[in-house]
């Protein structure tokens, strides 16, 4: 890349580093959920809901300093950025409207169908993305 | 606390970044800037909205950018 101004490096390393520290917990605590919730193991239960809870909200980190590292590098109109701001979006609703809320109600001892199925969406949405950040289809900057 | 955190980090982040576009205009401080309180915003309305407890207005004072942190605390005080 030529000549990247710091301020836009600092803003990369801020999103993938947010990314690692927030979505990775989030991956695994919900995957985990389901299995937990069968075995109705309750105080693993609470742990692993709180970490997808607390996570989630540090998670908002990511996207707005991938915003902020996308409009420094004036990317902001490319096809597999706009791509990947509709998945995140698709990931995001998943995640607050009905993974978080099916984990409340396991918590609250009633059943939850298809919990395990929709966390497996919600990961493969966001790894699609991540594949998107690093191939980027049609980007002339370089990979 | 993490309200509270939030809050402030909303409101002084935008301090900054209006006393930075009236006096010094460094490009890093906006750069920055942006992102800080694009979050802090962000996390006050998330946690705000999902407070228990709390009515549609004390919900709504939330949204307003910079001081809508602290408004709520306020009420919630």
């Amino acid at each position: 890349m030529p000549s990247v101004p710091r301020v836009t490096k600092l803003l990369l390393s801020l999103h993938v580093l947010a990314a690692i520290v927030a979505i990775g917990p989030v991956t695994v605590a919900a995957s985990m959920f389901p299995a937990v919730a069968r075995r109705s193991d309750r105080s693993w239960l609470t742990l692993l809901h709180r970490i997808c809870r607390v996570y989630s909200l540090v998670g908002v980190a990511v996207p707005v300093f991938g915003l902020a590292t996308a409009s420094s590098l004036g990317v902001l109109g490319d096809t597999w950025l706009i791509t990947s701001i509709v998945l995140t979006v698709a990931a995001a609703l998943i995640l607050a409207l009905v993974i978080l809320p099916g984990q409340e109600k396991a918590l609250a001892g009633q059943p939850v169908t298809r919990l395990g199925m929709v966390t497996g969406i919600f990961n493969l949405l966001w790894a699609t993305v991540t594949v998107l950040m690093i191939v980027r289809p049609g980007s002339t900057t370089g990979a | 606390m993490t309200v509270r955190t939030a809050s402030w980090a909303e409101f002084v982040s935008l301090a900054v970044l209006l006393l930075n576009l009236a006096i010094v205009h460094l490009d890093a401080v906006t750069s920055l800037g942006g992102p800080v309180h694009g979050c802090a915003y962000l996390i006050v309305v998330i946690l705000t909205l999902r407070h228990p407890g709390l009515s549609t207005g004390t919900r709504m004072l939330g949204l307003i950018p910079g001081a809508g942190g602290l408004l709520v605390l306020r009420r919630l005080s």
